[in-house]
């Protein structure tokens, strides 16, 4: 029997079924008429921004909240009161939103998993065996006696799976278990995901904000403002939004892609390297209507490639008409500061250290930044970005090293510096009760601009930002990629030479985060401003013209994304990926053959340093095991891969675990 | 429900406290400081009252007058003024509080047997002070009428000076005050004090303790789990009332041993009324941490609910006879007024069961309710 059929069997008795639901926080609708089913021993995905309605139809799942409309079905019990949901819930296993923000940070790692057990009665001796195999496969059994509160956050998030998974649930509930944690524990978390799947035939929902983690799922629900854009397995939305993908390389990429952007919707530039959707066509006709609209102005070689879920995804919103808001960007040119010349380093960092009692946060970094380069600062929530910016910007001063920003020394010239940069925090530094204009005026006011310099500057940031219609909307109030923008026109009021960014596209939906980026390149190219900016998402990183990986507090890699990703492959080899009958099966055949084997939905991915030998092996492998190979071809790593490689060299260099 | 799980949520709760230091702090040192900054800092005597003087007649008779003031251990004096324009700029800037304008003549006057008037003038900005400082003022100026009354008398009909001044005093006042015999208002106030102490320390720790799980997100953790509403709150409050019971025993030493106020009823039964009333007001806790969803809206509410009932509505500062018909059924509404009426007669009056069961009852039934309340509120399931 094939797997569709088991699918489609199990699908007959689901685990979860959901009809219809609806919730509302007291006026504000948060999700509007979702359905959902979810079979026994899938892992199905639901994937949005914030705001999506993810947590609130997971909390509902797990009988923790209630809602106002629909019907939720959980092992066959209409979870109707919390009467019902008592009954499923000893067979449910929920972690909310948040790295390990439902633990209890002065409780030990084992008196943390010893709590959850004894809540859920788990016998004494099932406890200590599955505390020891658990603890074991998360890499935690070292840190048994150390508080919580003193773990990475990835280390969190393990433990957090480790107490969801204490009492054997046979289905679990994740909310946003790898938002911000490192790649190397989101590697591990997806391991230990699969590994319980193979062994117990659980089921699994799980929440990202991260479309690159699509093709982890058997089948996913892509959520956008409370609503379902589309669900079934990747393939399937991949295939229902047809358009092809054309890829080119391009010297002067700014007038392109503003000449690109007036007949398509979906432009991006990395770098030299130029990436337009052109949906409902095939490849061919793309590169037509691509050359079209080039107009004879550019000759190179198109190339197409395989569309990604975050293109389909903006596609249905486009489609729909469901774009939050559709200003478009006039992007106005600025005269730009005068005296940096091409070439010379505007940022630079030897050898910066920073420590917080005991606890190294930074850690011998050092890198260089070139007027007007995009330098990205990649890592995990800890990794030590924020402080790297705080030390650069004369926030923090550090334990050792120096640094130069804008000519000047961070360590004894923190006023001067803090004019010739710009900087926008996490937290967005909006003050929420006053309207998009007395933010900016506001703004402009701490920087000391006259009035006219104030006019003139305002005028600019509402232009630059698309804010035409939101000024006098108060900043809280505006949507979230609106208010983001309004963040980076604040932070570039008073024409800073440099612009630091920390995490600015946090938990922005996708068309947010492009129009976000678009500026950035902008502003980039056209005005020589030199930003520097950090951020969690692996997949923004090939907007970056530079990279640094950063990891407990060090910088891994340096260089820029296409030249990581060729050493990688000079390094580990080629990234394979196989379709596969029964994918777990053939899993566990190809784990101790291969480096990086990991299971991506019904896909295997593995590194083969000669590809044609490898291919050799699996077919054997396969044919021996009588499992059939559907399709096996080359693929680009990801910057995730990258970063992955890059940590478990220098830990097994140092000897880590 | 499972002792068990009550067990287990104890424990954690337990070690909770014990190593966050924020929240041992919270536990152990806040009552302890209430009781210090209040205990010594909210005394209502009114003693060493600031004045001045401002002497027309400069006789030996108004330095005599004065005199009978300044040795008073009730006034503190501050120095002649040259005139009465001199006066307002030390009033209006608080360095006196009284002021006394004795005129011209003053001597020569008393010596011819004519009456005089001397002016006072007081701070009348806290009235309670002000009606304090008229009582002492009439009491040693009332001292001196009498003795020139004796004097008099003494001296017109020959009288001996005993005998004139039974003359003028002849029904004499004998008074003597009962509980508190050195009217200290340190006792009343220190064993008073706990009444507000116990209210509001468990309150906060309770409605801190579960609003902080709601607030991090670990309150999911038993909403989703078969745990019974009740098995949390019991296991959940249990250390908060063991935390407090220990805090009974501290405030109760630092009122006698700090505070030096006598202990005269039955400790077995003050402890034990103190038990039920510290349950009752974790109640109130619990209550607060169900309305709200963050640790600064806790606080807040909880600060209004218990300390205002307990400090204005106990007749700890305001006596219940002295408020009007709606403030005191108000008063009788919330807890600390039975609570108070216990402490003070425990501490001053040595009175015990048999005379206060009716306040334990009534405590003890606000205890049942509030916990009761709490447990059906209380969702596993919330709306939001």
């Amino acid at each position: 029997m094939g797997e569709a059929a088991l699918v489609n069997e199990a699908l007959a008795e689901p685990v979860l079924r959901v009809r219809g639901f609806c919730k509302r926080y007291r006026r504000r609708s948060a999700v509007e008429g979702v359905d959902l089913t979810c079979a026994r021993g899938e892992i199905y995905g639901l994937i949005g921004p914030d705001g999506a309605g993810k947590s609130s139809l997971m909390k509902a799942l797990a009988g923790v909240l209630a809602f106002e409309a629909g019907r939720i079905e959980v092992f066959g019990v209409n979870i109707d009161s919390e009467r019902a949901a008592e009954k499923v819930k000893d067979r449910i296993g929920f972690m909310p939103q948040g790295l390990g923000l439902n633990l209890y940070p002065e409780l030990t790692v084992e008196e943390n998993v010893d709590f959850f057990a004894q809540l859920r009665q788990v016998p004494a001796p099932a406890l200590a065996e599955r505390k020891q195999r658990l603890l074991k496969i998360t890499r935690l059994a070292a840190f048994r006696a150390r508080p919580m509160k003193q773990l990475s956050g990835g280390m969190k998030q393990k433990l957090g799976l480790v107490c969801t998974l204490i009492h054997e649930p046979a289905l679990l509930i994740l909310d946003e278990p790898t938002t911000g944690v490192d790649p190397v524990s989101r590697r591990d978390f997806w391991a230990i995901l699969t590994g319980l799947l193979r062994e117990r035939g659980i089921t699994a929902l799980i929440s990202t904000a991260y479309l690159d983690e699509a093709s982890r799922f058997h089948r996913l629900s892509l959520l956008y403002q409370g609503r379902l854009l589309d669900q079934g397995t990747p393939e399937q939305i991949l295939a229902r939004t047809p358009g092809s993908l054309i890829e080119f390389e391009a010297m002067d990429a700014g007038r392109i892609l503003s000449r690109l952007r007036e007949t398509f919707a979906q432009v991006e530039g990395y770098g030299a390297r130029m990436r337009v959707f052109v949906p409902g066509c095939e490849p061919a006709q793309a590169k037509i209507a691509v050359t079209r609209a080039l107009d004879g102005q550019f000759k190179a070689p198109l190339r197409s490639a395989e569309p990604e879920l975050e293109d389909a995804f903006i596609a249905l919103l486009n489609e729909r008409g469901l774009v939050a808001d559709d200003t478009r960007l006039r992007l106005p040119t600025d005269p730009g500061p005068v005296s940096d010349h091409q070439g010379q380093a505007v940022i630079e960092a030897r050898g910066l250290c920073r420590d917080f009692g005991d606890f190294r946060a930074v850690d011998q970094v050092s890198f260089r930044v070139r007027r007007g380069g995009i330098f990205g600062l990649l890592g995990a929530n800890g990794a030590g970005k924020t402080t790297v910016i705080k030390l650069l910007t004369g926030i923090l001063h550090p334990s050792d090293g120096s640094g130069r920003v804008a000519d000047a020394d961070m360590r004894g010239a923190g006023q001067t510096i803090k004019a010739r940069i710009g900087y926008m925090s996490q937290a967005f530094s909006l003050y929420q009760d006053l309207s998009a204009l007395e933010n900016i005026r506001l703004y402009a006011g701490i920087y000391g601009l006259d009035r006219k310099t104030t006019a003139e500057r305002t005028a600019w940031v509402i232009a630059m930002a698309g804010l035409g219609g939101f000024e006098n909307t108060l900043a809280g109030q505006l949507p979230l990629g609106v208010r983001q923008r309004l963040a980076l026109g604040c932070a570039l009021v008073h024409r800073p030479r440099v612009l630091f960014l920390d995490e600015p596209t946090s938990g922005v939906d996708p068309i947010g985060r492009r129009r976000f980026w678009e500026i950035l390149f902008h502003l980039s190219r056209r005005d020589g401003v030199t930003i520097l900016l950090t951020t969690h998402y692996m997949s923004e990183a090939e907007h970056c013209d530079q990279l640094a990986l950063m990891h407990a507090g060090r910088i891994v890699a340096d260089a820029s994304p296409q030249a990581m990703i060729l050493a990688l492959q000079a390094e580990a080899g080629q990234l394979l990926e196989l379709e596969v009958e029964r994918p777990l099966e053939a899993l566990a055949l190809l784990e101790h053959r291969f480096e990086g084997v990991g299971l991506f939905g019904r896909r295997i991915h593995l590194f083969a340093s000669s590809p044609d030998a490898a291919e050799a092996t699996i077919r054997t492998l396969m044919q021996g095991a009588g499992i059939r190979l559907t399709a096996l071809r080359a693929r680009t790593p990801a910057m995730e891969d990258v970063f992955v490689y890059r940590v478990l060299a220098l830990e097994r260099g140092q000897g880590a675990p | 429900m499972k002792l068990a799980r009550v067990r287990t949520i104890a424990c954690k709760e337990w070690r909770e406290i014990l190593r966050d230091r924020l929240f041992f702090t919270t536990a152990f040192v806040v009552p302890l400081l209430i009781m210090l900054v209040l205990g010594y800092g909210l005394s209502l005597d009114v003693e060493n009252i600031p004045f001045a003087v401002v002497d027309h007649d400069r006789s030996a008779l108004s330095r005599d007058y004065v005199h009978r003031f300044s040795d008073s251990r009730y006034f503190d004096f501050r120095g002649y003024a040259t005139s009465e324009r001199a006066l307002d700029p030390l009033l209006a800037d608080s360095r006196i509080r009284l002021a006394l304008i004795i005129p011209a003549q003053f001597q020569e006057r008393l010596l011819a047997d004519r009456p005089v008037a001397v002016q006072a003038l007081i701070d009348g900005i806290f009235p309670f002070r002000a009606q304090t400082t008229k009582g002492y003022l009439s009491a040693i100026n009332g001292q001196l009428n009498r003795e020139l009354l004796s004097d008099y008398l003494a001296r017109t009909r020959g009288l001996t000076p005993e005998r004139a001044a039974e003359l003028i005093s002849p029904v004499r006042l004998q008074q003597r005050y009962l509980y508190n015999q050195a009217i200290e208002s340190d006792w009343s106030m220190a064993s008073g004090l706990l009444t507000l102490v116990l209210m509001v320390s468990p309150a906060f720790l309770t409605a801190l303790g579960v609003v902080r799980e709601k607030e991090s997100g670990s309150i999911y953790n038993i909403y989703a789990s078969t745990v019974s509403r009740g098995e949390f709150i019991l296991g959940k409050l249990t250390p908060y009332v063991g935390v407090s019971a220990f805090n009974i025993l501290i405030v109760w030493w630092v009122a006698t041993e700090a505070f030096g106020a006598p202990f005269k009823g039955d400790p077995l039964f003050f402890f034990l009324a103190s038990l039920i009333y510290v349950i009752c007001t974790a109640g109130i806790g619990l209550l607060v941490s169900i309305l709200v969803r963050t640790q600064v809206a806790a606080v807040l509410v909880t600060m209004v609910i218990t300390f205002i009932p307990a400090m204005l509505y106990s007749g700890l500062l305001v006596p219940l006879e002295s408020m009007g018909p709606a403030a005191r059924s108000e008063a009788y509404l919330f807890p600390p007024v039975y609570f108070l009426q216990i402490a003070w007669g425990s501490f001053l009056k040595g009175l015990g069961i048999d005379a206060l069961w009716f306040q334990v009852a009534v405590l003890a039934g606000y205890a049942a309710l509030l916990w009761t309340v709490g447990l059906f509120a209380f969702s596993k399931r919330p709306r939001r």
